[in-house]
């Protein structure tokens, strides 16, 4: 296999990895508050995705919808399921040993996908919207994919800024400082967690919405979102919120890479390899350490 | 470590001799369970070594059957080994594999190994659809045809003999005492002078032999493997949720578990796939919720047993 890689097709890489990296950024930010809050890895953070995508999915078919329409709708369906899964479940872990929290959230994981796979079967579905490309010179960008990137950008800064500079917000990133110093200072920190698993799995939501556009949608498609939100995390340095941003562009740019000089087969596991890389040489991630 | 009471002892041998003599008056579909059963056996004991024992979750233990099926297909298709001794090689792969995650992940604490392991089987499954000429990709291997089940009844009750037995010795040696003292508490094990990472990586390498080996027995039973059916996430949940219920951290929890699920997803779940893997997810919530230390957890306490069962 010979083939000769010519600049416009890398820079078609280059602009496929940055729009692949918002949402891969925005969808990890949802895993990194809920870790950030509570050191709680939800491992049910892509089923959660999942479920987005089928909220979009369902919504678009039986009421005939716009499916960028349906974005609030899915966001505020799963932020209920989050709230309600923390409410019931999580809250009991937050202070167990990690092997509580990983094996619960993993349990949930199965629960979500097997519910989905009685609930939806598991055909594959798709929402075929806004299908064809922008074509720029000898660049074609995939419309819908530009869409994603658009609106996960706009999500992604409406995130940093209602952390940045609301009160909820300061809140949340306080209880992420510190538990005991944030409830010394009257935050109400169980209801800090609510907020946070909703927010968490809102964001997860977003990023089903979005790719239910653009991917064969199915009750499988989730679990591969928890382990790459978690390499953005790692890329980016746990606990760092706008490292995400970094580690998702990466993520992108890497796998896009991968696809162009290998196959698409291995672009999977390039962005393993990746992991294993970082964790190796710089395990506090590219940005350091805890700053949030 | 301990020698267990005469009564005990006795009690295993004659346990052991039933197994044994059992195909002599079993029916064909009663010593393949059976074969099914030391397998699970094997596997449950061996997530118990690590995630057990350490309590660093593997969400990918599968990926060590898998490679162990793999080496051993390969070596009997490509290089006419013997079944036996492909099998063995099929855990020294699984340990080289344990030993290449082990090393970047372990050497942290918190929850990165469970998320490499998480990744570890999409990622050789891809790589095993890849290397087409050695794996034969997406059409899988096929093993030339042989009539061993009964060796390999034998093979594999041995595998989750020594798996048992193994778990036995380490709970009840110094090593043992001091996985759990990582588990329990890792930053007062370094202060205590545990080499943490030597340990947590030296528990990895062991729970990846059984696997190994276990997969290449599996793979020749089968005559036919393909990456879909030696990397499935499900064995990986059966093998936690075997260990969740019988017990963590115990001897006799994942041969608990492992018996007592195996015959009731024969029996009853075996029919309703989805309904079978809900049931799995919701049996892992509630055990973590409401009976962390499992069935085996609860008779300690309540008919005080030692804590070495």
């Amino acid at each position: 296999m010979n083939v000769v890689i010519t600049p416009a097709m890398v820079g078609q890489v280059v602009v496929s990895g940055i729009l692949a990296g918002a949402l891969y950024a925005m969808v990890a930010l949802g895993l990194a508050l809920i870790f950030g809050v509570m050191r709680v890895i939800n491992i049910a953070h892509g089923p959660l995705l999942m479920l987005g995508a089928y909220a979009t999915y369902f919504v678009y078919s039986v009421t005939g919808l716009n499916p960028y329409a349906t974005l609030p709708i899915s966001m505020a369906a799963l932020f209920a399921v989050g709230v309600l899964l923390q409410r019931t479940l999580v809250f009991r872990v937050v202070d167990a040993p990690e092997l509580s929290s990983l094996l619960l959230t993993f349990g949930v994981s199965i629960a979500l996908v097997n519910l989905a796979q009685l609930g939806f079967s598991s055909d594959l579905r798709a929402v075929e919207f806004l299908t064809g490309s922008f074509v720029a010179g000898p660049i074609a960008f995939s419309k819908s994919r530009v869409v994603a990137f658009l609106v996960a950008a706009a999500i992604t800064a409406g995130a940093f800024l209602f952390l940045k500079s609301t009160r909820l917000g300061k809140a949340i990133r306080a209880t992420s400082q510190s538990r005991e110093v944030a409830m010394v200072c009257g935050i109400n920190v169980q209801r800090i967690h609510l907020l946070t698993f909703g927010l968490g799995s809102a964001l997860a939501a977003a990023g089903g919405t979005l790719i239910a556009m653009i991917v064969a949608i199915q009750p499988e498609m989730g679990q591969v979102w928890t382990f790459k939100s978690f390499l953005v995390i790692v890329l980016g340095g746990a606990g760092n919120y706008p490292g995400a941003l970094l580690g998702g562009m990466l993520l992108g740019l890497v796998e896009q890479l991968a696809a162009l000089f290998l196959t698409t087969q291995l672009s999977e596991a390039v962005a393993y390899v990746l992991l294993v890389v970082v964790l190796l040489v710089r395990p506090t991630g590219l940005l350091g350490g805890r700053q949030t | 470590v301990s020698v267990p009471r005469p009564a005990v002892l006795l009690l295993l041998v004659v346990a052991l001799a039933a197994v044994a003599v059992y195909p002599a008056f079993g029916t064909g579909y009663g010593v393949r369970s059976m074969l099914q059963l030391f397998m699970w056996i094997a596997l449950a004991g061996s997530w118990n070594l690590i995630s057990g024992l350490t309590g660093y979750v593997s969400f990918g233990h599968v990926a060590f059957f898998g490679i162990g099926a793999y080496a051993a297909s390969i070596l009997i298709t490509k290089a006419a080994w013997p079944w036996l001794l492909a099998s063995l090689a099929g855990g020294v792969a699984a340990v080289a594999l344990a030993l290449v995650i082990g090393w970047p992940c372990l050497r942290l604490k918190g929850p990165y190994f469970a998320i490499a392991m998480l990744g570890l089987n999409e990622v050789l499954r891809a790589l095993v659809s890849y290397f087409e000429g050695l794996t034969g990709g997406g059409f899988g291997l096929s093993l030339p045809t042989l009539q061993a089940t009964l060796p390999i009844y034998y093979v594999m009750g041995a595998v989750a003999v020594a798996v048992t037995a193994l778990t036995y010795l380490i709970i009840t040696s110094r090593f043992g005492l001091r996985l759990m003292t990582i588990r329990e508490d890792e930053i007062a094990a370094e202060a205590m002078g545990i080499d943490t990472f030597r340990h947590k990586l030296m528990a990895l390498l062991l729970s990846a032999v059984g696997p190994g080996v276990v997969g290449g027995l599996a793979a020749r039973d089968q005559g036919y493997i393909e990456p879909i059916s030696v990397f499935p996430l499900a064995t990986t949940i059966t093998m936690i949720v075997m260990v969740l219920f019988g017990g963590k951290g115990t001897v006799w929890g994942p041969v608990l578990g492992a018996v007592v699920l195996f015959f009731l997803q024969e029996a009853v779940w075996a029919r309703f796939i989805y309904l079978h893997q809900l049931l799995f997810g919701a049996i892992i919530i509630a055990v973590v919720l409401l009976m962390p230390r499992g069935v085996l957890g609860l008779l300690q306490l309540k008919y005080r047993l030692p804590r070495t069962i």
